[in-house]
């Protein structure tokens, strides 16, 4: 099998930013950079789409849900490969609380996040929307410092 | 093996600099000098009352073996999170409120995380391991243009 002509550019550039991190985890901090430079160079090469609404967004997660996951997860549980069983069980919390706010966000708009903060587990990919991070990640259960702040800026 | 501290953790007890037989421990920066660190000694590992201080392996086991199928199931699904930080991405390029954009953002972090972790789960977790040297040289030997040849080469060199 060969890997690369399967691979977009985007899932190019994400394997090769998550290998950056695990090479930061190792201490490998040169290794690390180069990797983090191949995946700025793949996510380059990426055109992002014109005219996408959050309802596109939505389609995707809900394809997911309402098939993927139960599939995959079938055939993770035939082979008794813990890890891929592990990220597809976060990976359908994390689609349920996506799925769930974008529903609210449909129907409040922009109200919804007028007072608030909105944070990203950087281990899971949660949403929390609120004031503080909690203190550990309801999914995944890493500390709170683990999420990520995003910040609300003018265009 | 050598040993690394973690900052986070240290509180400054300065007993692995007692205890360190070649003063790998007693540094400037923070951090442990992982040049002379003896291979696998752990005096400071075990000496220290924080437990800030950790092995880091030189060479680790070969991943769990996976089969074909659920690679190319996970590869899939990671195609879907990064078709998701696209469309989310567009969004944030585009909005003009900054509260959309805000949450635009936080979809395609948040998307880019999950696919991470499914390429991490289609046998690509481990940098020094056989499927992500298989691909960096076939990424080596792809026909596109302005590709950083040093940068993949030197990885290659060092994993």
């Amino acid at each position: 099998m060969d890997d690369m002509h399967e691979l977009s550019v985007e899932s190019l550039s994400a394997l090769c930013s998550n290998l950056a991190k695990a090479c930061s985890k190792q201490l490998r901090t040169e290794e690390a950079s180069l990797f983090d430079q191949l995946a700025s160079y793949y996510k380059s090469k990426s055109k992002l789409p014109e005219g996408k609404q959050f309802t596109d967004y939505s389609a995707l997660v809900l394809k997911e849900l309402n098939k993927d996951y139960a599939e995959i997860s079938q055939q993770a549980a035939a082979d008794g490969d813990r890890g891929s069983l592990r990220a597809l069980t976060w990976g359908e919390k994390v689609s349920k609380i996506l799925r769930s706010l974008l529903d609210r966000y449909e129907k409040q708009k922009d109200s919804m996040l007028e007072n608030t903060n909105v944070y990203v587990c950087e281990i899971c990919g949660f949403i929390y929307i609120g004031n503080l991070p909690p203190e550990i990640c309801p999914i995944c259960k890493v500390p709170g410092f683990k999420m990520l702040k995003i910040q609300k800026e003018s265009v | 093996m050598h040993a690394a501290r973690n900052i986070r953790l240290c509180t400054k007890d300065c007993v692995c600099l007692f205890v360190c037989p070649t003063g790998a421990t007693d540094t400037e920066n923070g951090q442990i000098d992982f040049e002379k660190c003896l291979d696998g000694c752990r005096l400071c590992v075990d000496a220290c009352p924080s437990h800030a201080i950790y092995l880091v392996n030189d060479n680790y086991a070969p991943p769990q073996v996976k089969g074909q199928k659920i690679k190319a199931m996970m590869l899939e699904m990671a195609e879907n999170k990064t078709e998701q930080e696209k469309i989310a991405s567009g969004i944030a390029r585009d909005a003009k409120s900054p509260i959309a954009r805000q949450l635009a953002i936080a979809l395609a972090v948040s998307s880019r995380i999950s696919a991470e972790d499914c390429l991490r789960e289609a046998g690509y977790m481990l940098p020094q391991g056989d499927e992500v040297k298989k691909l960096l040289r076939a990424l080596l030997n792809s026909q596109q243009q302005d590709l950083p040849k040093e940068t993949i080469q030197r990885l290659l060199d060092l994993l």
